[in-house]
C-alpha cells in the first residue's frame, strides 16, 4: 500500500471503531447508518473523479476502504455506488457522468441491476453467451434481478444487460423494487423487476465493471476474515480452561494457523485480481476462504459464538452471503471451466 | 494478474523459452547413479548458458537478475518440464547462506563449482534422535589444530548417495541448546565418512544416512562464528520453506498438466478437484508475484510452505484418481509430494511457528 492508502486506511478504521455501531444499523431505516454513510463519502472513498465532484480516489483506495468496512461488518452503500460509479466512467458517457457521478459522490444512493444468478432474466454476459447480442437502443426493457445491492432504496438505477448499460428512472411504474431480506442482515439486498419500463441507454456495458465487482467483493471478504481471525486468536488468548489460556492449546494454534494462511492467500488473490481469469479465481478463493474461517471462528469460540449477542454468527453469514453474492463459487468454477482456464 | 514485464524481462523470458526449448530431454531418476550423472550435466550445461543461477552475481556464475526474473525463469523451466535440480541443496539452500554470513573467500571458493555442477551438495541436518526437535542434535565438533573432528550420525540426507559435499549443523559445545551449534561444511569423500543410502518409497537412494567418524574438518569451512549456527541457519531457513524451493512456476505447470489429464480423462465426479487444484495454484503464484516487493520470509515463510505443500499433495492426488492405478509421469511426483508436508520443518513445526510467531498466541 502506498503512503496514502495507509492514511486512508487509518482514517476510515478509525471512523469505524468510534462510529460503526452494527447492530444499530440494521435496525435503521435501508440498513445503514447515514451519518456514517455521509462521513465515508467526505473523507471521499467512492472512486469518482475530481472533475466529476469527487476526491480523486481511485479503484485501489476504495478497496481500501471496502476492506475496512468488511472488518467491521459495517452496512453502507459502498460496494452498490461503487459499481455503478464504475459502470458510469466505463460507459464513456460523458453527460451521464456530469449529471449523475457529482450526486453519487454526495452520498446519493446508486445501485446496478447486473444480472448474476441464472434464474435472472437478462443474462447475456461476453464470457458465458458469446452468441448472444441484443439491440442497442434506449429501453423499453424488460426484466427480472435478484440480489441487487441497495437496489429498493437507490435514488439512482442503473440496468444492464450485458450489452449496454442504461438509466432507469426508479419512480416509474413500470419499475417494482421489492426488499428481500436474507441470512446476512447486514447487507441490504433487492429484487428489481422491470414492465415496459423506460430506459435511456447510456453506452456500452463493459464485464471489465463484472470483474471490479469481484475484487471489490473480495476486499471486503478478506477484511471481514482478517477481523474474523484477530477476534478468534484475542479470544483463545484471554480464555482460561484448566489453568492455561485455550490459544496455548496445539489443537487450537494449528487450526488458527490454518486460518492465517487462508487469509493471507485471499488477500494476494484478492489484491491480484485485476483481469477476468484473476478476478474469477479470487471471488472462489476468497469466499471459500472467509466461510471456512468464519466457521472456524464460531468452533473456536465455542458456547458464546452460537448467542445472538456474539458477532460470530454475523461473521459467518456475511461469509456465507457474500459467497453467493455476484455469483456462487461453483458459478465462477463453471467459467473457469468453460474459458478453457487460459 | 497483468505483470506488466519490461522489454529487458521480457527478452530474457524469450531466451529461456527458446534456449530449454532447444535443450530439455527426459533424464533418468537423479536418485540413481547414472540419472545423478546426467543430473550433473545438464547443470553444467545450464551453466554454459548462464541459466543455472540466474539471480546470482555474475562474478559466481550468475546475471545479476531480481526476483521477477528468477521467478519467470521458473515458470518457464517447470513448463518446459526440464530436470529437476539436483544442485537445488547448495543453489537453494547453502548458496542464500554464504550470501548472508560467509566470508568472500568462502563465497569466491564454493560458489562458482556450486553454480557449475561440478560440486553438488547435500544437507545433513537431521539425526535419529533429532528431527523436528533438530536442536536436540547430538553429532559433535571437536577442536584441532586448525579445525575440527566432526563425529556422530546424520540422515535423511537429500542427495548424499552421490553428492560430493555437505552441509549441516553440529555441537561444538555443552552450554545452551541452541547456543553451542555451529554451522559447518564437509566433505563427503573425507576420512572417516561413511554414507549409506536409503532407498525412498519410490525404491531409489533419494536420501542417506551419513556416519561421521573423526571426520576432519579445516576452520576455513565453519559458516558464521562458532557456537552461532542456529541462528545461521534459522536465518536462511526461510528459503528452503518459501519461495527458493518450490517457485508457484512449479505448481502451476503441473496444474496445467492436470488440466489437459481431464481433458482426456473427464470424469465430471472429479471435475471441482482439478478446478480447486487450479485455483489453488494460481492463488500461489498470485500470492508470489503480489509480494515481490517484501518476498516472505521468516515467520512468513511458513505460510507459504504449508501452502504449498498441502497443494502439491491435492493436485497429484486428484492426478492420481483420474488416471487410476495406472499413471504414468504423475506416479514419481505423488509419492515424492508425500514428503513436502515433512521436509524443511513439518507443517506442524509451521503451523507452531505461525501461530507464536505471527499472531502471538501463548507457548
Amino acid at each position: 500500500m502506498t503512503p496514502e492508502q495507509l492514511a486512508l486506511r487509518d482514517t476510515v478504521r478509525s471512523l469505524l471503531d468510534k462510529h460503526s455501531d452494527i447492530r444499530a444499523a440494521i435496525e435503521a431505516p435501508h440498513g445503514y447508518d447515514k451519518d456514517l454513510w455521509a462521513r465515508l463519502c467526505e473523507i471521499g472513498v467512492l472512486p469518482i473523479p475530481e472533475h466529476h465532484g469527487g476526491s480523486g480516489a481511485g479503484l485501489a483506495e476504495t478497496l481500501v476502504a471496502l476492506e475496512e468496512l468488511g472488518r467491521t461488518l459495517t452496512p453502507a452503500p459502498l460496494l452498490s455506488s461503487t459499481l455503478a460509479a464504475q459502470a458510469l466512467l466505463v460507459s464513456g458517457n460523458d453527460e451521464a457522468c456530469g449529471r449523475l457521478l457529482p450526486r453519487i459522490a454526495g452520498g446519493t444512493v446508486a445501485a446496478l441491476a447486473l444480472p448474476w444468478a441464472t434464474g435472472d432474466h437478462v443474462t447475456t454476459a461476453p464470457l458465458d453467451h458469446p452468441e448472444v447480442t441484443t439491440a442497442v437502443s434506449d429501453g423499453p426493457l424488460h426484466a427480472t434481478v435478484h440480489h441487487v445491492l441497495d437496489g429498493d432504496h437507490a435514488e439512482i438505477l442503473l440496468v444492464t444487460d450485458g450489452i449496454s448499460l442504461y438509466e432507469v428512472d426508479p419512480g416509474q411504474p413500470g419499475v417494482t423494487r421489492e426488499h428481500t431480506p436474507a441470512v446476512d442482515l447486514t447487507r441490504r439486498l433487492a429484487t428489481i423487476r422491470l414492465t415496459d419500463a423506460t430506459a435511456t441507454r447510456l453506452g456500452l456495458w463493459s464485464s471489465q465493471v463484472r470483474d471490479t465487482a469481484l475484487a471489490a467483493l473480495c476486499a471486503e471478504q478478506v477484511g471481514a476474515a482478517a477481523r474474523a481471525l484477530e477476534l478468534t486468536v484475542e479470544y483463545t488468548k484471554t480464555r482460561v480452561q484448566f489453568g492455561r489460556p485455550i490459544g496455548s492449546f496445539q489443537a487450537l494454534k494449528h487450526r488458527m494457523a490454518d486460518m492465517h494462511v487462508l487469509v493471507e492467500t485471499a488477500r494476494s488473490a484478492a489484491r491480484a485480481a485485476t483481469d477476468e481469469v484473476s478476478a474469477a479465481v479470487a471471488k472462489v478463493y476468497c469466499a471459500e476462504a472467509f466461510c471456512k474461517v468464519a466457521a472456524e471462528m464460531i468452533q473456536l469460540h465455542g458456547g458464546i459464538a452460537i448467542t445472538w449477542e456474539h458477532d460470530a454468527h454475523l461473521y459467518f453469514k456475511r461469509a456465507h452471503g457474500s459467497a453467493q453474492l455476484f455469483g456462487s463459487p461453483q458459478d465462477h468454477i463453471d467459467r473457469l471451466s468453460r474459458s478453457a482456464h487460459r | 494478474m497483468d505483470l506488466s514485464l519490461d522489454s529487458s524481462t521480457l527478452e530474457f523470458q524469450a531466451e529461456v523459452r527458446s534456449w530449454l526449448a532447444a535443450h530439455v530431454r527426459p533424464l533418468s531418476s537423479m536418485d540413481t547413479l547414472q540419472g545423478f550423472e546426467e543430473h550433473r550435466a545438464w547443470e553444467r550445461l545450464l551453466a554454459s548458458a548462464r541459466l543455472s543461477v540466474v539471480s546470482w552475481p555474475e562474478e559466481f556464475g550468475g546475471r545479476d537478475l531480481g526476483l521477477l526474473q528468477w521467478l519467470i525463469f521458473e515458470e518457464e523451466y517447470h513448463a518446459a518440464g526440464a530436470p529437476g535440480r539436483v544442485s537445488q541443496n547448495g543453489i537453494f539452500l547453502l548458496a542464500p547462506t554464504l550470501f548472508s554470513h560467509g566470508t568472500d573467500e568462502q563465497r569466491a571458493r564454493i560458489l562458482p563449482p556450486m553454480a557449475r555442477g561440478d560440486e553438488v551438495w547435500a544437507q545433513a541436518w537431521s539425526e535419529p534422535e533429532a528431527g523436528s526437535d533438530l536442536a536436540s542434535l547430538r553429532s559433535t565438533a571437536v577442536r584441532r589444530d586448525g579445525g575440527w573432528l566432526l563425529r556422530g550420525q546424520k540422515t535423511w540426507s537429500s542427495r548424499a548417495a552421490f553428492a560430493d559435499r555437505a552441509f549441516g549443523l553440529f555441537r561444538t559445545s555443552a552450554e545452551g541448546r541452541h547456543r553451542g551449534l555451529t554451522y559447518l561444511m564437509f566433505d563427503l569423500r573425507a576420512d572417516g565418512v561413511t554414507v549409506r543410502p536409503i532407498n525412498q518409497l519410490d525404491g531409489e537412494p533419494g536420501f542417506a544416512e551419513i556416519f561421521l567418524d573423526d571426520v576432519f574438518v579445516p576452520d576455513h569451512d565453519v559458516i558464521g562464528e562458532v557456537g552461532d549456527g542456529w541462528r545461521v541457519a534459522m536465518s536462511t531457513a526461510g528459503n528452503e520453506r518459501g519461495l527458493s524451493l518450490r517457485s508457484p512456476g512449479r505448481f502451476v505447470a503441473a496444474a496445467g498438466r492436470l488440466v489437459e489429464l481431464y481433458r482426456k480423462n473427464p470424469d465430471p465426479a472429479l471435475r471441482d478437484r482439478v478446478v480447486d487444484a487450479w485455483i489453488g495454484a494460481q492463488a500461489y503464484r498470485l500470492h508470489t508475484f503480489g509480494s515481490l516487493a517484501n518476498p516472505p520470509a521468516g515467520p512468513a515463510a511458513s505460510v507459504t510452505k504449508v501452502f504449498w505443500s498441502e497443494l502439491d499433495v491435492a493436485l497429484h492426488e486428484t492426478a492420481m484418481d483420474l488416471l487410476g492405478e495406472v499413471a504414468p509421469g504423475w506416479r514419481d511426483g505423488w509419492l515424492f509430494s508425500l514428503a513436502g508436508p515433512i521436509y524443511a520443518g513439518t507443517n506442524e513445526i509451521q503451523r507452531n511457528v505461525i501461530a507464536e510467531r505471527i499472531l502471538g498466541l501463548p507457548r
